[in-house]
């Protein structure tokens, strides 16, 4: 199967995405919208969906932190003042061409592989891929064995050292559990945005895009069309929903 | 020797028998036993739960499982028998009091029945109402689907050789 392949049963979704409600970005922090179409919520996420994101670094400021702080505050993470084993969900890396000097700025977050090495090693299942797409980890069995963290090629998850002080009651976190960005799955459910594409647009950066890149209609299955989206690290071959402009 | 043996255990059978019976009379004498914990009622004045109380009493860990799986897996946000709910109707808002205490309405029986559960070490055991996400700004743009096949090429590239020198900039 193709790389880009990510135009499966494609027909099936658009049949029943027409009575879709238009919802339109105007401006940065701006939302032109009817109705937000959420999914019922009786109903199970279903694979004519598949979530992602493009992620412009053109446009990603660097020294801009807004997408991190957003997903601390939206996810109830705390710094330990430990760098070296606080959670992290997203984070952002600067690139250095050594030749050029010339420098990007991007944000990490999981990239919610279509064939993710973090299932495939996971002894209990609790790393479980859904099927729109996003990949968690269902704390309810995972053992903290962090097998995951080891298999993950972009570092993305982090393992739960410290008792957790929830203070948050949709992202429910604690003790001896690895987690790692659930692209705000409790908001998508809900038909809304993860909050650091939401914070990047207040920002007024707009250097991220979140939608159903099933669907060609969406923003995001626009942009990506236009102008492409590489994965990180191509070469493993999995297919990641995560895409960037610029790299 | 052994006659008396037999005499004294009938003996002790027949009062055996007669203080069960004293003690069952006292039993049903009231119309609770006193012993049983007081768990507290909804807050919204409430008092028909999702289901009978007697089913709730012995089954509400199964609802509560079965609801967890769906929720996690499928994303089935149903409100009926989610764990957060179950607080935001037991647990007065702004409420103090917190699991482990014996006012708690999860730990006021399993304090009791000396049932440890852990669904607190992550979950939260009082109510937010939503503090916290505001999460309903709609994502997607949508115009009525036209065409039903486009092909999206993306370029990908193996970006891992053009990435010579990386730092990053850590967790706030
Ligand atoms: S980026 Fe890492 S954690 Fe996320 S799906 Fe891929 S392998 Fe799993
Ligand atoms: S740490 Fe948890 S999610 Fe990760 S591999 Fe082990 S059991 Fe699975």
């Amino acid at each position: 199967m193709s790389n880009s392949d990510v135009n499966i049963s494609r027909r099936s979704f658009v049949e029943k995405s027409a009575t879709a409600a238009a919802a339109l970005t105007i401006a940065p922090g701006m939302f032109l919208h009817t109705v937000a179409e959420a999914k019922p919520a009786d109903q199970a996420v279903s694979s004519a969906v598949r979530w992602g994101m493009l992620i412009d670094t053109a446009k990603c400021a660097s020294g801009c932190t807004a997408c991190v702080s957003a997903c601390n505050t939206e996810n109830g993470i705390a710094s330990h003042d430990r760098p070296r084993t606080d959670q992290q969900w997203i984070r952002k890396v600067t690139l250095r061409d050594k030749q050029t000097k010339h420098e990007i700025s991007l944000p990490m977050l999981c990239q919610h592989c279509e064939k993710p090495p973090c299932v495939d090693v996971c002894p209990t299942g609790a790393s479980f891929k859904r099927d729109d797409g996003i990949v968690l980890v269902d704390r309810h069995i995972c053992i903290g064995c962090r097998y995951c963290m080891m298999a993950c090629p972009y570092k993305a998850r982090s393992f739960a050292h410290e008792t957790v002080d929830a203070t948050v009651d949709h992202q429910p976190r604690g003790k001896g559990t690895v987690e790692s960005c659930t692209m705000c799955v409790h908001r998508v459910d809900e038909g809304g945005t993860p909050a650091c594409v939401e914070a990047c647009s207040e920002a007024e950066h707009g250097a991220m895009i979140f939608g159903d890149i099933k669907n060609p209609d969406s923003e995001i299955s626009k942009q990506l069309l236009k102008h492409g989206g590489k994965q990180i690290r191509a070469d493993l071959g999995l297919n990641t929903g995560v895409r960037y402009r610029g790299i | 020797m052994q006659q008396l043996n037999k005499r004294m255990h009938n003996t002790l059978i027949t009062i055996a028998g007669l203080a069960m019976l004293v003690f069952s009379a006292f039993a049903f004498a009231g119309e609770k036993p006193s012993f049983a914990p007081k768990v507290p009622h909804p807050t919204n004045g409430s008092t028909e739960c999702v289901q009978p109380e007697d089913e709730m009493k012995k089954n509400h860990m199964n609802y509560i499982l079965h609801q967890r799986d769906q929720t996690m897996h499928q994303g089935i946000r149903t409100k009926t028998y989610s764990l957060k709910e179950c607080i935001n109707c037991h647990v007065p808002e702004n409420s103090e009091v917190r699991f482990g205490d014996d006012k708690h309405f999860c730990s006021s029986c399993h304090n009791f029945a000396a049932v440890s559960i852990d669904c607190f070490q992550c979950h939260m055991d009082r109510p937010m109402k939503g503090k916290g996400t505001q999460g309903k700004n709609p994502h997607t743009a949508q115009a009525t689907p036209t065409a039903d096949k486009t092909t999206i090429s993306t370029d990908i590239a193996d970006t891992s050789k053009s990435v010579q020198d990386t730092k990053e900039a850590g967790n706030e």
